[in-house]
């Protein structure tokens, strides 16, 4: 359960400036690219830094470019020659993977100061090639795809069976769709903030069963950046230091019915092995930024992550615990449900989430006392789990 | 093999590979096979140069029984793509097979709406064309 991780790099390496694009969610005529530069500089602003300091870019596969190495041809259009550079796709877990990587390289000593970058164009930039390619590549071809299985419908699937034996309900699902567009109805630059109510969700078009349109993530476009940098370093940075205490993952299996529980994922060996070099409990947490693709996926986490026991995940939420005065605040910011969905790096807003909350920059949505923060970002169908503990310097 | 990323009302078919010809020749004479791992006596669905429980490369070819249980199943209504949309609603199945591997296939003959978990279904195969059957599953 905790193989592979000692606690090496806990507090080694700080996140010292986050940006997104100028706007997230229709932003039709900007590139992936210009996107990706505008959340840069916005990073690279807050962290006090030279764009020339900028040694490692670490990013994802942009699914609106054709670059084969976005990571690459983002440092030739920003103007930079780093001297480690990698593409990480490790679906929606990426997020978690990547910032996680940055720690680590880091803590090497093979880079000094890392950008993590992704802009991409899901929601106006998809050629209809593009958008086909991705849906009848995102499963298998020969085991998965002729079947006509969307990547939703394996989280469906493990959404259902949930259900089945645990008696989750989809009045428990639409509680975690109601309870983050009230978040992102208090958050600037989020793409959907009209209210909605459990009966919207309830009635909304069914998708794949047992999800319907509004327990969906939306897909949007837009640009997200983080600079990483040495404890050491970051002492001198301006914006206060948001410390990576733990860093877990896991990677089950590739093909959903290899997946050995479907009801139980990685992410209780990925947030477990985060906690431990962390040194810190579930109860510890403050806030967290939960993956969300469907508002099942999140009930599923709870559960792992180790908030509830297995199987009260649909009545925790129910019960007010994953908004504010509840036992653990989540996705303040909307999520992927509300918030937007840039694809790979759909996650990385909810890290920015947690970085504002510990760093009480939220405004009316700061959870009060916050300093420490879980990130969990998951993706294909729960094959690949990565989770992020992070924490201001009075958790150090 | 397929051309369903040029053309999108192509449904993606199987390109088989080295590992998975014998399993994909199974479909096309309307048998199942899992492999049977002779030193440790895994079963596994799909076909590989070596077991995944073990790494020995002493697997043999047995025909399943073809009985399983649906594990769990989620109903298409919204199509992935034009390709599969004159289909939906379609359930896509999760099934557990009797020798305890477990397989994703689509029903056939079967109103989604009759479905729920643990249901027995058979096995059975559709012709897609000389080279492609796929395996599916209806109500036994
Ligand atoms: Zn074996």
């Amino acid at each position: 359960m905790t193989k592979g991780v000692e606690p090496t790099i806990r507090g080694k390496t700080a996140i010292v400036g986050i940006g997104q694009s100028k706007k997230v969610g229709r932003v039709p005529g900007v590139s992936p690219l210009a996107l990706a530069v505008e959340a840069a500089n916005a990073a690279l602003a807050e962290s006090g830094m030279q764009k020339s300091e900028i040694d490692a870019v670490i990013s994802t596969q942009a699914m609106s470019t054709s670059f084969h190495r976005f990571s690459v041809a983002f440092s030739e259009y920003w103007g930079i020659v780093p001297t480690y550079s990698n593409n990480v796709q490790v679906s929606g877990a990426t997020g978690a993977a990547t910032l996680n990587e940055a720690a680590a390289i880091i803590n090497a000593g093979y880079a000094k100061n890392v950008l993590v970058v992704i802009g991409d164009s899901l929601l106006t930039g998809m050629t209809p090639d593009m958008a086909l390619r991705s849906m009848t590549e995102s499963r298998d071809q020969q085991y998965e795809m002729p079947f006509g299985i969307p990547v939703a419908n394996t989280f469906a699937m493990t959404a259902h069976r949930h259900m089945k034996e645990y008696g989750t309900t989809r009045e428990h699902f639409a509680h975690v769709a109601v309870t983050q567009r009230a978040h992102a109805m208090r958050t600037p630059g989020a793409q959907m903030t009209s209210e909605i109510t459990i009966e919207d969700v309830l009635n909304s078009k069914v998708v794949t069963t047992p999800y319907h349109k509004l327990d969906c993530a939306v897909i949007s476009d837009g640009g997200a950046a983080f600079i990483v940098t040495s404890a050491d370093r970051a002492k001198d940075c301006p914006k206060k230091p948001i410390y990576i205490l733990g860093a877990g993952e896991c990677f089950t299996h590739e093909h959903i019915f290899l997946m050995p529980e479907i009801t139980t994922t990685g992410g209780v060996t990925s947030s477990r092995n985060a906690y431990k070099m962390a040194g810190v409990t579930p109860s510890d947490i403050d806030v967290a930024g939960i993956y969300d693709c469907f508002t099942g996926t999140v009930v599923m986490m709870v559960e792992d992550l180790g908030f509830c026991k297995k199987g009260e995940g649909g009545p925790f939420i129910a019960d007010g615990n994953i908004t504010y005065g509840g036992a653990i605040p989540s996705n303040t910011h909307g999520g992927l449900l509300s918030y937007a969905h840039i694809g790979n790096g759909g996650s990385y807003f909810h890290a920015h989430e947690v970085v504002r909350q510990l760093r009480g920059e939220c405004g009316d949505r700061q959870v009060e006392g916050a300093e420490l923060g879980l990130y969990h970002a998951l993706g294909a169908g729960f094959a690949c789990a990565g989770t992020t503990v992070l924490g201001t310097e009075a958790t150090l | 093999m397929s051309n369903s990323a040029i053309d999108p009302f192509a449904k993606p078919l199987p390109s088989p590979d080295p590992d998975s010809l014998p399993l994909w020749e199974g479909f096309r004479q309307g048998k199942l096979f899992l492999q049977h791992c002779k030193d440790c006596g895994g079963i596994q669905y799909y076909h590989q140069a070596s077991c995944r429980n073990c790494q020995s490369e002493n697997l043999e070819e047995r025909e399943a029984s073809g009985r399983g249980k649906i594990h769990s199943f989620s109903v298409v209504h919204r199509a992935p793509g034009p390709a599969f949309k004159n289909d939906t609603p379609y359930a896509v199945v999760l099934v557990e097979l009797e020798e305890g591997p477990r397989m994703i296939s689509s029903m056939i003959d079967t109103n989604p709406d009759d479905l729920d978990f643990e249901l027995d279904v058979a096995f059975t195969t559709e012709k897609i064309n000389e080279e492609i059957s796929l395996p599916r599953f209806r109500l036994a």
